[in-house]
């Protein structure tokens, strides 16, 4: 899981289910090649800030992309993006806030926190795979990101 | 011989009574012209004119001036003509002083029947005229007196009645003189005048004797009345004298001034009854303390009096209190206030007192009259309910603490429902669709079915949790309302609708729509869920009709939203507005049970009324109320 290869999308989720079911979507959608998964909070940081077992990664070589889960252990989503959005180096990277739902008090709190699309995982079959390949595919492929240390 | 001596004993004889004449009379002698030939010595002593001085004078000299012309003139008329004259005359003696004469004038003839002389005889009877003059003047005060004075006889007979009388008793005194007494008496006291006589009749005076007597009119004065007897000059009672005073209005006074002491007196002690009462002196040294007083201090009148009120104070009053009602009472002002005192026996009492300054008359206090209500029980009772409603916004706190902990927790309940709740039906959806994806080939239509069926239940459970939550996020928001023009808002949902409506025939009629005071969000979820059902449960009717207006009863709007559809039947109406209450089975009409639920729980929330009206088959009305908004 250390490998220092360029990694385009770190995808944060505890849900054994939506994992699995998020990566096939990416997979069918050709997206899944440089994938990272993080299963909590404190994984995610620890992977976006080289820290712990990624000690050997550059900061820079961050991933494209962050799809965040917003329930998550140790380290709730919430938290991990006001880090990710609060620190100069990290704060250009694209985060995408999955949830269960649309309460409003966190799309609120996301958006002010600086997050970048706020999506709410459909029930259904169809609609979360096509939601998933859709924003995958808008953040990695239409929306370049300029060159971090800019 | 004979005639020589009868002529002597003529003479001496007329020399005899001319000396008598001189001795009795005032004489004198005038000529026809009124000179004076001769005068007497009481002519000289009475005129105090010597005779030197008289003689050949007219009798002018002693003119007092008081008679009118006309009565000198017809004085000298008659004697003129030769006839005796008689009169009274007033003169003038030389040193200025006046006297009455009764006057004979006494003409004598001559040959021709002219008057030889005159002979004036007169008499002096100044003191008989002063004594008349008198007599006249006290008539007059007699008559001119306010007081009524009576004479009367021992009978009981008046013998005189003056303007007093007059006034008093309303009798003139020709109607008054020679009737009884007993005619101003009334009859209870008609044995009074007996009485009186009797005692008049043994020389007794009867002094200041209040009695009451009728007059003229029937009206009954009360006098004061004061009896004397009359003696004639032998000190013979021969009548009495009464004089009276009408003493109605004094009576009255008086019985007024009585009962104003006895009203006083009633309200001293009604005062004394309620209140509890002390006077002190401008010391503040107590002279005064009623029972009440007593009472509730707890002191005894005499440890009181003398003391001033420092005796009672309970020490619970700042010093600008005190000093502060002093300052005001000693200006003459008027203290009110609530004052905590202490009793003998060192418990506590509260007094609602007014103190009342009475000034002298240099404008300073004589004494203080302090006016207390015992207000001890509502005092305690005031510190009760502080004490209560301090408890009371305690509990109503502690309340709201466990509330809003009630209210957090039911919050974190539906944020975890919305998340948790969806996280495992996402995978028996998504498991089901991805195993008919990936292995469809190898699974038996039978299984298809199945599998399809899980995704439906799966779906369905999603629309259901997302209804509940819409349905709970209703009482967390808060209601903020203006007028709204429901004309146009029911048009802008119908344009919505037709969208949706493109291959159905529904007939919209829309009546007239008042304005209301409303939450615009939560008003048009109203309308669109109730025109909504209307479509929905109107769908097998061709064409379906859904009318949507309002009417006035009881002064308020009445909207309405009716349809010709499917209906229901009234014995479930009770159900109707109840979450995931349904009245249709999912295979007739699909559907949650919450819409009516939000429905009624808006119009709830904005204070409105909220029924339906309906028939099994044959259409159903809803109906609600809003409160009124301003005219636009």
């Amino acid at each position: 899981m250390n490998e220092p290869k360029e990694i385009e999308i770190l995808l944060v989720e505890d849900n054994q289910d939506d994992l699995d079911m998020t990566l096939r979507a990416l997979r069918k959608a050709n997206l899944a090649n440089h994938i990272h998964v993080a299963r909590d909070g404190v994984e995610a940081l620890e992977f976006i800030f080289c820290e712990g077992p990624h000690a050997n990664r550059k900061i820079e070589n961050g991933p494209k992309v962050v799809l965040l889960d917003l329930k998550l252990p140790k380290i709730d989503g919430m938290e991990v993006l006001k880090r990710i959005k609060s620190d100069p180096r990290t704060k250009i990277i694209p985060v995408v806030m999955m949830t269960s739902s649309k309460e409003q008090r966190d799309v609120i709190e996301s958006y002010h926190l600086g997050v970048n699309s706020y999506i709410v995982k459909p029930v259904n079959f169809e609609g979360f795979a096509t939601a998933v390949q859709e924003l995958g595919m808008y953040w990695l492929l239409f929306n370049q990101p300029p060159k971090t240390g800019g | 011989m004979k005639a020589e001596q009868q002529l002597k004993a003529s003479l001496k004889e007329i020399g005899d009574l001319k000396a008598a004449l001189d001795e009795h009379a005032i004489v004198a002698i005038t000529d026809p012209q009124g000179k004076i030939t001769y005068v007497n010595d009481k002519f000289c002593a009475i005129s105090k004119y010597p005779r030197e001085e008289l003689i050949g004078q007219d009798h002018r000299i002693i003119n007092s001036g008081f008679h009118p012309k006309e009565f000198i003139h017809d004085l000298w008329i008659t004697i003129a003509q030769g006839k005796v004259w008689k009169g009274e005359i007033k003169n003038k003696a030389k040193d200025g002083s006046f006297y009455w004469v009764d006057t004979t004038i006494v003409p004598f003839l001559n040959d021709d029947g002219k008057p030889r002389q005159y002979v004036a005889i007169r008499a002096d009877i100044t003191e008989r005229k002063h004594a008349e003059e008198a007599r006249v003047r006290l008539a007059a005060i007699v008559e001119s007196s306010d007081d009524a004075i009576i004479g009367k006889t021992l009978d009981g007979i008046i013998t005189s009645w003056n303007r007093g009388a007059e006034k008093a008793f309303g009798y003139s005194p020709q109607e008054a003189i020679g009737k009884p007494m007993l005619m101003i008496i009334p009859p209870e006291r008609a044995g009074e005048e007996p009485k009186i006589l009797a005692r008049i009749a043994r020389g007794e005076s009867v002094d200041h004797f209040e009695t009451v007597r009728v007059r003229k009119d029937g009206k009954r004065i009360d006098i004061s009345a004061t009896i004397s007897p009359l003696k004639d000059s032998s000190g013979k009672i021969i009548g009495a004298s009464k004089i009276a005073r009408d003493i109605t209005e004094q009576k009255h006074a008086q019985e007024q001034l009585k009962a104003f002491l006895k009203e006083i007196g009633d309200l001293k002690s009604a005062l004394d009854e309620h209140a509890i009462v002390a006077i002190t002196d401008p010391q503040g040294k107590i002279t005064y303390v009623n029972d009440k007083f007593c009472a509730i201090s707890k002191y005894s009148r005499e440890e009181l009096i003398g003391q001033d009120h420092r005796l009672i104070n309970s020490g619970f009053h700042s010093k600008e209190f005190i000093r502060d009602l002093w300052t005001t009472i000693t200006h003459g002002k008027v203290w009110k206030g609530e004052i905590k005192n202490k009793a003998k026996d060192s418990s506590f009492y509260w007094v609602d007192t007014t103190i009342v300054p009475f000034l002298n008359d240099d404008g300073k206090p004589r004494q203080y009259v302090a006016i207390r209500a015992d207000i001890t029980e509502r005092k305690a009772a005031a510190v009760e309910v502080v004490q209560l409603n301090a408890e009371l916004e305690q509990r109503v706190a502690q309340r709201t603490v466990e509330l809003e902990a009630a209210n957090k927790e039911l919050e974190a309940f539906s944020y975890s429902i919305s998340h948790d709740l969806r996280a495992p039906l996402r995978a028996v959806n998504g498991f089901a669709g991805i195993v008919l994806e990936d292995f469809s080939p190898q699974l038996p239509e039978e299984g298809k079915r199945y599998l399809e069926r899980i995704r439906n239940g799966g779906q369905q459970m999603g629309e259901l949790i997302d209804d509940l939550l819409a349905f709970s996020r209703l009482s967390r928001r808060p209601v903020s309302r203006q007028t709204i023009d429901n004309s146009k808002l029911v048009k802008i949902i119908l344009d919505e609708l037709k969208f949706v409506l493109a291959n159905r025939e529904v007939q919209f009629q829309m009546g007239q729509l008042p304005s209301c005071y409303a939450d615009p969000a939560l008003l048009k979820q109203v309308w669109v869920n109730l025109i909504s059902n209307a479509v929905k449960y109107s769908r097998d009717k061709n064409p379906a009709i859904i009318e949507i207006g309002s009417k006035c009863e009881n002064n308020e709007h009445v909207f309405f939203v009716r349809d010709n559809g499917a209906g229901f039947d009234m014995r479930y109406a009770n159900k109707l507005f109840g979450v995931f209450q349904r009245l249709h089975r999912a295979d007739e009409f699909e559907g949650t049970g919450v819409g009516l639920a939000i429905v009624q729980r808006i119009i709830h929330r904005h204070g409105g009324r909220i029924w339906a009206d309906a028939k099994l088959n044959n259409g159903a009305t809803f109906y609600f109320t809003l409160e009124e908004g301003e005219n636009l």
